[in-house]
């Protein structure tokens, strides 16, 4: 009975959150494309590696398969050729001699340095990075977004990377 | 025919739009396709432009004659 009621009470603040959040009144008001506005929408009480509610397995599948695409095309057919093939995508930094990202669909992001004085003048006390999207996204897409950051503004990953001693899967991601 | 991929939980919706159009029709998708990017950017995203087959990060105004944009998500650490 009483897990019940703390299940219920926690529905009603999910009901609540939803019907409230102005984001997620906006972004399904009609527009001519029906496009959802990810950034208008307040995400932090969706699970982990959750898209939110009212998904179901056909949804995930369909969104991955469509991320797939949307990355593909957003790596060029060789990277994403080399993603496939390998497993990661390596990503040599412009801003700190020496180290290269590594990047894994899903998973915090990898740092390999050249040699151990490279290493010793990291900015960070470990080997990994944890850094997700503020929205869910399909993983694969969202390894394609990383790419474009660590390319274009490293600066940015820079300034906003959470070092981590140990790989984990990320949580916004699905 | 112009284009944004807005990358989301769905994998992408995607925003068209024709830059020769002459109708108010036309016209006004266009602007609606601006205000997309705008409004994104305001909230933290980036946007990316395909420049001779390739996407980079843009920084630039919206511009029509564009193949195509892609909304990128505000990333955070942790």
């Amino acid at each position: 009975m009483g897990s019940w009621h703390r299940l219920l009470q926690r529905a009603g603040r999910l009901l609540s959150q939803l019907r409230f959040s102005d984001g997620w009144k906006e972004s399904r008001s009609a527009d001519r494309w029906g496009l959802e506005r990810p950034w208008l929408i307040n995400w932090q009480w969706v699970p982990k590696r959750s898209a939110g509610p009212g998904f179901g397995p056909h949804d995930y599948a369909r969104a991955r398969a469509r991320g797939a695409e949307v990355a593909r095309g957003t790596l060029g057919d060789e990277s994403w050729e080399a993603l496939r093939r390998q497993g990661y995508l390596d990503v040599r930094s412009t801003l700190l001699p020496g180290l290269t990202y590594r990047l894994r669909v899903g998973r915090r992001i990898q740092l390999l340095w050249d040699t151990l004085d490279d290493a010793m003048r990291s900015p960070w006390p470990y080997d990994y990075l944890c850094i997700n999207p503020v929205y869910p996204l399909p993983a694969v897409e969202f390894t394609a977004q990383l790419y474009l950051y660590l390319r274009d503004r490293e600066d940015e990953i820079i300034r906003v990377a959470a070092p981590q001693p140990f790989d984990q899967l990320l949580g916004r991601v699905f | 025919m112009g284009r944004i991929i807005v990358a989301n939980r769905h994998g992408d919706q995607v925003v068209e739009w024709d830059p020769a159009a002459e109708t108010a029709e036309g016209r006004a998708a266009i602007a609606e396709a601006e205000q997309i990017i705008s409004e994104s950017r305001a909230r933290g995203c980036a946007v990316s432009k395909k420049v001779d087959g390739k996407h980079v990060i843009d920084n630039g105004p919206f511009d029509p004659q564009a193949e195509e944009y892609q909304i990128i998500a505000p990333i955070a650490g942790g």
